[in-house]
């Protein structure tokens, strides 16, 4: 026995002596999450997209300012406020080495929008992202138009969230093969994939727009943060997603990684019940706002990796007005206010929350606990909490909702429209002010961008001043990347756009 | 035990599996949380197109519609198409499955293996000091809970001395085309042993972790057995006779010993299937038991009903082998 | 009812003062009996022992080491956590749930399990058809997925695990006690009474129960320890106590994110989950071994 044991830690010691070698011209992605499927159609799950992008390219694709550019597309305009026009770009190959045509790009669009388009009697998850398409039709040869039902001005901002894929493949392999099989125009084409596992791509070296840099691209999956940063530590992974803000400073000195920062899409606030006592008073929810010191927080559990926000749009997005001043931190206002509101000795509210954010929604509450407003924080699911509050109109039960909203088109009507209209989808406060209603119905079908960015200032304004959610933040995005990796940003999109990225 | 009798006793599951679906379907259907909210997330979406998709998952039925449907599909083998993966329930299923047999495998054989001769050293040398380290050994190994040793482990082995990898089934630039999907056998099969020895790498945290409570319990049972073999009168008796003290061990004792502790084994597989997605999930496993923990919470019914299905029939097949293996091994027992 | 009638054998008060004697002898048992019982006394008296308010936060010591190590201090000793709440007060108040939940579990399942198994064993027929299917069906699923969906179907908080577990721990109980009772159900003194008229209820509570008591209880103490690694399980994946109550599996859980900067965190939690299993387990095998004696080796 004693033998068997020795020879058992002799050879765990020579498994650490045989270092796997990693070809130098792979790039490994220590990614947070797995594809759902490879089909670009059949998917509502933003990691899938990211990973799907590197083996596909879309009609129109966002540059690093976030601008909306062609990509398949050659050039595109608006014809009228319901007719787009794109030129299809010529030559472009699919990873079968057959050409690109705009035959294909209408193909890929009546995939999505028409119902039962996907085949087998299935309607594409997606087709809420494409708006009122009334006809997709192919004009002499390479120009595709785009014919909508009623205006909708966010169609070339919703564009770059579809890829393109081939008729004569998906004819070949039917819906279920599209799963699991790809043939993109993308820099990348599919080795292998193990599901759970690792997406393996290679270069395609026809790729339209010049060939990529490294050899292949291995998308690993490691849920776990701290298995991630490990990865990175150990020179497996070059690039890992969702470093967490903690970690930063091990990273940066490790001295073979760094952490890298991008401005991101999704913001942060409370969601009040608007229709219950006491959040109809406006003074309890100014009390609320006054007893939160954001600064502190993101200092101390975000690390300093956001920026605190006064109104519903990031920083970063159109429209956003910057001249919002927020309600400072001063508990002793918020005691006050209460009062005045008739609560003397303040009020006890439940606030619900998803694990990933319970420790700041934890770090809040104890902060407004000090302005007298004794909050219980309530752990849910998603599944759970997404039902309790986004009612769409329909009564809620609850006090207040610790939540967030991802806006990859950085659009205000993507995060603006469902979080502040009357029964929006995301209006988890139940917030109702008809001058917001119609500053963001007539923005959605407004042509002139200056006046469109106004409307969205204005309606900001607004809301900021009914104090229609507590607005919070938006968290950086940050990944920890290889000191050998160059050629990369990140993007605030959360795209990855490998194409250009090398490795020394 | 006859033919009948084992006839009897597979036509006995098959109330027990129609009551863990029916179960299981109940379940989640009085989940709250909405499969449909869940893939809508954030965005902005008409209620037609919300009714819409509802409609194309089948939410639209009443319950009792989609019970039948589900019973009725289930027993001609069709379990439908995932929510979240958009494809077949048994293929997602058939891609998992392999992680997660290869890890309770090598888990099992890790118990086997450390188990059997602790056993067998603890219960021949009695009282030793061997044998207490062993008891308070199988104490330790009963009493750790998975999820924290498997940490403890991870970081030692893989964040302190840098011998095993932190995560996953394979290295990052390891990939093998799947022949049976038991990476451990297709790396053989492929002729890369390289490729078999970063498997192995991998496999060992893991299964260690998930092995641990069952080497434990084995080795009680081991040690427990083999002192009443050794008490037997065969036993004295071969010993007057002057036969050498390991020819008794191996022959007679321990054929005789191993019975208990091969059908404890074959329950214990079992146990070793439900802790598998804690070890999973600390682990970064690909297997089984993490996607049914992350299909419950999104919602996924078809996948989470297939999946819990499969358990139950494994779980109770396996019982079943332990009662088939205890009476053939042991012809005394009647069944 | 005349129990003279014939000699049933009641456990004698000499008999288990002897036992007692016996588990006494085994030191290590004692031992751990008595750290079970300073866990008891650290839950029950937990305001008392805590050295700090186990839910006060305080974001500029979030992540504190623990006293001995740099940039920690004796107030507190094991550090603090990532939103600067003491480890130590967290350790101690948490000790409440796993002992709450470990103890409320078994005795619910243990009553369940003995009116169960009793009727199931002694009445036979299609109640013992009906248990013994139910029993076998919900030993098809594996215990963690089973209250984990139920956990996702009730929503997380103390009662809710203490009914995820004991919908499926009560089928162990249960099966012994069935078991235990067909071997009993033909005893002379079981027949006696019945001759004599006794009610069902009379023999399964005053004949048959008394006499199966003792396996039922030693069984009972083993899962005890089960159960409350089950429960910091449910906590570990996020689906236990409600924040901000300390829960040693989600007090690990929280620290795992933290493991390579702050090491402390889900590592003294972890310790503690591991000595009450332990001790209860040792204290269990001891109790075992005094009282019955077919464990014996």
């Amino acid at each position: 026995m004693r033998k068997l044991t020795s020879a058992g830690l002799a050879a765990l010691i020579a498994f650490g002596a045989t270092s796997q070698t990693v070809a130098a011209k792979d790039l490994v992605i220590g990614f947070s999450a797995d594809a759902a499927t490879l089909d670009p159609a059949n998917h509502r799950d933003t990691n899938t997209e990211t990973i799907i992008r590197e083996m596909y390219d879309g009609i129109l694709t966002r540059d690093p300012a976030m601008h909306v550019v062609p990509q398949l597309a050659e050039s595109y305009k608006q014809i009228s406020p319901t007719v787009y026009e794109f030129k299809i770009r010529k030559g472009v190959k699919f990873h079968d080495g057959s050409t690109m045509t705009a035959e294909d790009v209408k193909f890929t669009l009546d995939r999505i929008w028409e119902k039962g388009g996907l085949g087998d009697g299935q309607t594409s998850p997606r087709q809420s992202l494409l708006g009122p398409i009334k006809s997709v039709d192919v004009v002499n040869g390479d120009t595709l138009r785009v014919t909508l039902s009623a205006p909708w001005s966010l169609l070339p901002a919703m564009l770059p969230f579809q890829e393109v894929v081939s008729k004569a493949f998906v004819g070949k392999v039917g819906t279920a093969g599209m799963a699991t099989q790809e043939d993109g125009t993308g820099p990348f084409q599919l080795v292998q994939w193990n599901k759970g596992d690792s997406v393996v791509m290679k270069r395609f070296d026809d790729y339209w727009g010049g060939k990529a840099c490294v050899d292949r691209v291995i998308f690993k999956t490691i849920p776990e943060s701290s298995s991630r940063v490990a990865a990175l530590l150990a020179g497996d992974a070059q690039i890992i997603d969702h470093l967490p803000p903690y970690a930063v400073s091990q990273v940066n000195a490790s001295g073979n990684a760094k952490a890298v920062f991008v401005n991101g899409t999704r913001s942060y606030f409370i969601a009040m019940n608007l229709t219950e006592k006491p959040f109809t008073d406006i003074r309890v929810r100014e009390a609320i706002a006054h007893a939160i010191d954001k600064p502190l927080v993101i200092n101390k559990i975000l690390g300093g990796h956001a920026v605190a926000i006064n109104g519903i749009l990031s920083p970063d997005a159109f429209g956003k007005n910057k001249a919002l001043k927020g309600l400072a931190y001063d508990p002793a206002l918020s005691r006050k206010l209460l009062k005045e509101a008739g609560y003397p000795n303040g009020i006890k509210v439940t606030m619900d929350v998803t694990g990933p954010d319970k420790d700041t929604a934890e770090a809040v509450a104890s902060l407004m606990a000090k302005g007298g407003i004794t909050t219980k924080v309530q752990v849910g699911e998603s599944a759970m909490l997404g039902s309790k509050w986004r009612t769409m109109g329909k009564p809620k039960t609850g006090d207040m909702y610790f939540t967030s909203w991802g806006n990859g088109s950085l659009d205000p009507q993507g995060i603006f429209m469902p979080t502040h209209h009357t029964d929006g989808r995301g209006n988890s406060s139940g917030y109702s002010n008809p001058k917001v209603d119609k500053l963001l119905d007539g923005a959605a079908v407004e042509v002139d961008r200056a006046k469109r960015a106004a409307m969205y200032e204005q309606a900001e304004a607004i809301a900021a001043k009914d104090v229609a959610y507590i607005y919070l933040w938006v968290p950086q995005d940050i990944y920890g990347v290889s000191k050998r990796l160059s050629g990369w940003q990140p993007s605030p999109d959360g795209r990855l756009n490998l194409v250009k990225a090398c490795l020394k | 035990m006859s033919l009948t009798k084992l006839v009897e006793r597979l036509v006995q599951l098959v109330p027990v599996l129609l009551g863990v679906s029916v179960i299981v379907f109940l379940m989640m259907a009085m989940t709250p949380g909405d499969p449909v909210q869940i893939m809508i997330g954030d965005q902005n979406v008409s209620a037609a197109q919300e009714a819409q998709l509802r409609h194309d998952l089948g939410l639209d039925r009443p319950a009792y519609e989609r019970l039948a449907l589900f019973i009725g599909h289930a027993a001609t083998g069709n379990f439908g198409e995932s929510f979240y993966y958009k494809r077949p329930v048994a293929q997602v299923i058939a891609e998992r499955l392999p992680a997660t047999i290869e890890l309770s495998v090598v888990a099992l054989l890790i118990a086997l293996m450390t188990a059997i001769p602790l056993g067998v050293l603890a219960a021949v040398k009695k009282n030793s000091v061997l044998d207490k380290l062993a008891t308070v050994g199988s104490l330790l190994g009963v009493s750790l809970p998975g999820f924290w040793f498997g940490i403890l482990l991870l970081m030692l082995f893989a964040v302190q001395l840098h011998i095993l990898p932190v995560s996953g089934r394979m290295g990052f630039a390891t990939s093998i085309k799947p022949i049976t999907g038991f990476l451990l056998i297709d790396t053989l099969l492929r002729g890369d042993p390289a490729a078999f020895l970063d498997a192995l790498k991998h496999i060992l945290l893991p299964a260690i972790t998930l092995g641990l409570p069952m080497t434990a319990v084995l080795m009680r049972v081991t040690r427990t057995s083999m002192l009443e073999v050794l008490r037997q009168d065969y036993i004295t008796f071969a010993e007057a006779k002057g036969l050498s003290r390991t020819r008794i061990l191996i022959r007679h004792a321990l054929k005789n010993a191993l019975i208990p502790t091969v059908s404890v084994a074959a329950i214990e597989t079992g146990s070793l299937l439900g802790g598998n997605m804690i070890v999973e999930t600390v682990f970064g496993w690909p297997g089984l038991g993490r996607l049914v923990v992350d299909s419950i919470f999104v919602r996924d019914y078809p996948l989470v009903q297939a999946a819990v299905l499969l358990y139950a029939v494994t779980y109770v097949l396996l019982n079943f082998v332990a009662d088939i293996l205890y009476t053939f091994l042991n012809p005394r027992v009647k069944l | 009812m005349s129990d003279a009638a014939v000699t049933r054998p009641t456990p004698s008060q000499s008999l288990l003062l002897r036992n007692l004697a016996v588990f006494a002898e085994n030191r290590l048992a004692a031992g751990s009996a008595i750290l079970v019982l300073i866990f008891v006394a650290l839950a029950l008296f937990a305001p008392l022992i805590a050295p700090q308010d186990p839910n006060a936060t305080d974001l500029f010591r979030r992540l504190q080491p623990p006293a001995w190590q740099a940039g920690g201090d004796w107030a507190h000793v094991l550090g603090c956590d990532a939103l600067g709440r003491d480890i130590l007060s967290r350790i101690i108040y948490g000790s409440r749930v796993s002992m709450l939940v470990g103890a409320t579990v078994v005795f619910i399942a243990t009553s369940i399990g003995i009116l169960a198994g009793l009727a199931a064993g002694y009445l036979g027929g299609w109640v013992d058809t009906i248990i013994s299917r139910t029993v076998d069906i919900l030993l098809g699923f594996p215990y963690l997925i089973f209250a984990i969906g139920l956990m996702a179907m009730m929503g997380a908080g103390l009662g809710n695990i203490i009914l995820a577990l004991v919908y499926k721990e009560w089928v162990i109980p249960c099966r012994v006690v069935r078991a235990e009772t067909l071997a009993t159900r033909e005893q002379e003194y079981v027949e006696a009474a019945r001759a004599l008229g006794a009610s069902n209820r009379h023999i399964m509570l005053r004949e048959i129960l008394p006499n199966i008591l003792s396996p039922v209880i030693v069984v009972s103490t083993i899962r005890m320890a089960n159960v409350i690694i089950l429960e910091a399980s449910l906590s570990f994946l996020g689906l236990g106590v409600q924040p901000p109550t300390a829960s040693w599996g989600a007090m690990v859980a929280d620290g795992r994110a933290f493991i390579m900067q702050a090491w402390w965190v889900s590592t003294f939690p972890g310790l503690a989950i591991l000595l009450l299993v332990l001790a209860l387990n040792v204290a269990s095998q001891g109790l075992r071994d005094a009282f019955d004696p077919r464990f014996h080796e």
